[in-house]
């Protein structure tokens, strides 16, 4: 059975026309990127599956069950940090085990190891303001990995981020699922991080947002993105997915074409 | 650092040595004339009497500090507490929005006869006055700062699976701290002038009704001298909220 299973799911803001009749079913365990140039609806779909926006046509299932706020099944992550300035490190990386009702000793645990893990050891007691971008996003990382939830969803995650602090991220990122495999779902508009983390990449056109390519990346793991960009069986496929891409937008939105090259 | 201090100081102390020095000469050379102006030693001669050779200050002093107090404490308490209600019932908000808005218009000194005669010349009047500055200062900014939580926070804290409960313990109430804490340091200061003002209109004691009486009898040091003290002690309440806000909002 999917993890996830979205069948032509159609939703409406008003007159608009924001997501049209997309399906697709998500493997468990799977690292599926949605890339689309903004206002494609990809945070749309997102939204659905965390219930923050209800769905007006279509059937929605997670892990066999419709989507509904607060499910623990889900970890969610937004692109900016969303930590909460008044907590240390610790406290923030700590706060989605606390609204679910973890002990203290034990979510301070899990909290230590995980700031540990994406390298955030020694700024336990650091408040927010006291760390750069780049270490804020590692935090809300561990905030994320710190939930037992078989499904992530992360919404650009590090969309904010300046190109090294990225890809340092990214791998660490790819570090921490390897170890706690978990479904992802990875909201991005950047191709080459969609190819570079991903198992699979749906490309949706702009508004009204289809599915135009649906590619699986046959990359073997575990991966490096560092080492991937100068790859060249990555920057082949790469490519590949640019020219479906492109050739999906033309076929299904000749008006997008445009808009087609605010994806890169 | 205490080289640091001492040459941050040393510019003000010359300043303030020079300042006196030639408002002194003024006065002992009647280039002005000393019952418009007041001398520094006729101050500080006023001042002494005042809190050592007799210890009449005192009381005064003490029914200000005393009336300030009550009126910050009645004024941001009731404030907080109908702030919060408004941001639970916003329908209520709604419905008493135009007369607080109207009560708030009102020229507050223009009510003191008012409450004057309804409270009397004791601590009363003064804290009426003080308390009707001090809680629309506090409702505005609790208002304000609950509303201005960001919406990520709130997002973020939904998908998780926060209840209204949690959400409101755990970030809205926390992000408005700040908020609300720069409201009660205003309304600490206000609750002063308020006070202050209350007297000068009329009371039994304080530094206010003091002042008044010194002015109708042309007593230019004691004035001085008092303007003085309140202004010194404006300055020590501010600078006790802000090492209180400092040591409370470390994360900012």
């Amino acid at each position: 059975m999917a993890a996830i299973s979205i069948a032509g799911l159609t939703v409406r803001f008003g007159d608009v026309l924001a997501v049209d009749d997309l399906s697709v079913d998500i493997e468990d365990g799977e690292f599926v990127s949605i890339v689309g140039p903004s206002g494609c609806g990809k945070t749309t779909v997102l939204n659905i599956l965390t219930g923050l926006v209800g769905s007006t046509q279509g059937r929605v299932s997670l892990l066999g069950k419709a989507p509904v706020l607060g499910n623990p099944d889900v970890a969610y992550m937004l692109a900016r940090d969303s930590l909460l300035p008044w907590r240390s490190a610790l406290e923030n990386a700590s706060y989605g085990m606390e609204i679910r009702g973890v002990d203290q000793a034990s979510r301070h645990a899990r909290a230590r190891e995980l700031l540990r893990r994406v390298g955030l050891a020694g700024f336990e007691q650091h408040y927010p303001k006291m760390l750069s971008h780049g270490m804020r996003q590692r935090c809300a990382l561990a905030r994320t990995f710190c939930l037992d939830s078989p499904v992530m969803l992360m919404d650009e995650p590090f969309g904010a981020l300046d190109a090294q602090t990225k890809l340092q991220l990214e791998d660490l990122l790819l570090q921490l699922w390897t170890e706690h495999r978990r479904t992802v779902v990875f909201i991005t508009h950047d191709l080459a991080e969609a190819v570079a983390l991903s198992d699979r990449v749906l490309v949706m056109s702009a508004r009204p947002g289809r599915v135009v390519a649906d590619m699986r990346i046959a990359l073997p793991r575990p991966r490096s993105v560092r080492a991937l960009q100068k790859d060249r069986h990555f920057l082949d496929i790469y490519a590949e997915v640019w020219a479906r891409l492109e050739e999906g937008l033309g076929s299904t939105a000749p008006a997008a074409s445009a808009q087609g090259e605010a994806v890169e | 650092m205490k080289q640091g201090a001492f040459r941050i100081a040393m510019p003000h102390v010359i300043f303030i040595v020079v300042f006196l020095g030639l408002w002194e000469i003024t006065m002992r050379r009647e280039w002005l004339p000393e019952t418009f102006f007041g001398s520094p030693s006729g101050i500080a001669a006023y001042l002494w009497n005042g809190f050592v050779t007799t210890g009449k200050l005192w009381l005064d002093l003490g029914y200000t500090v005393l009336g300030t107090l009550i009126s910050f404490l009645l004024g941001s308490a009731s404030a907080l507490a109908l702030g919060l209600c408004f941001v639970m019932f916003p329908k209520l908000e709604r419905a008493c929005d135009p007369y607080l808005t109207m009560l708030n218009a009102m020229p507050r000194f223009a009510l003191a006869p008012l409450f004057l005669l309804w409270f009397g010349l004791g601590l009363g009047s003064k804290v009426a006055v003080g308390t009707s500055l001090s809680f629309f200062i506090v409702l505005a900014n609790t208002v304000a700062g609950v509303r201005g939580v960001s919406a990520d926070l709130l997002v973020l804290s939904r998908a998780l699976g926060a209840t209204p409960r949690q959400i409101f313990f755990k970030v809205t109430l926390p992000s408005a701290v700040p908020v609300i804490f720069s409201g009660l340091r205003l309304a600490l200061v206000y609750s002063m002038l308020g006070v202050v003002g209350a007297e000068i209109i009329a009371a039994e004691h304080g530094l206010g009704q003091t002042l008044a009486y010194l002015q109708s009898s042309f007593d230019m040091n004691g004035v001085m001298g008092l303007l003085l003290l309140l202004a010194c002690l404006g300055m020590l309440v501010t600078l006790g909220m802000t090492r209180l806000e400092r040591a409370l909002l470390k994360w900012q």
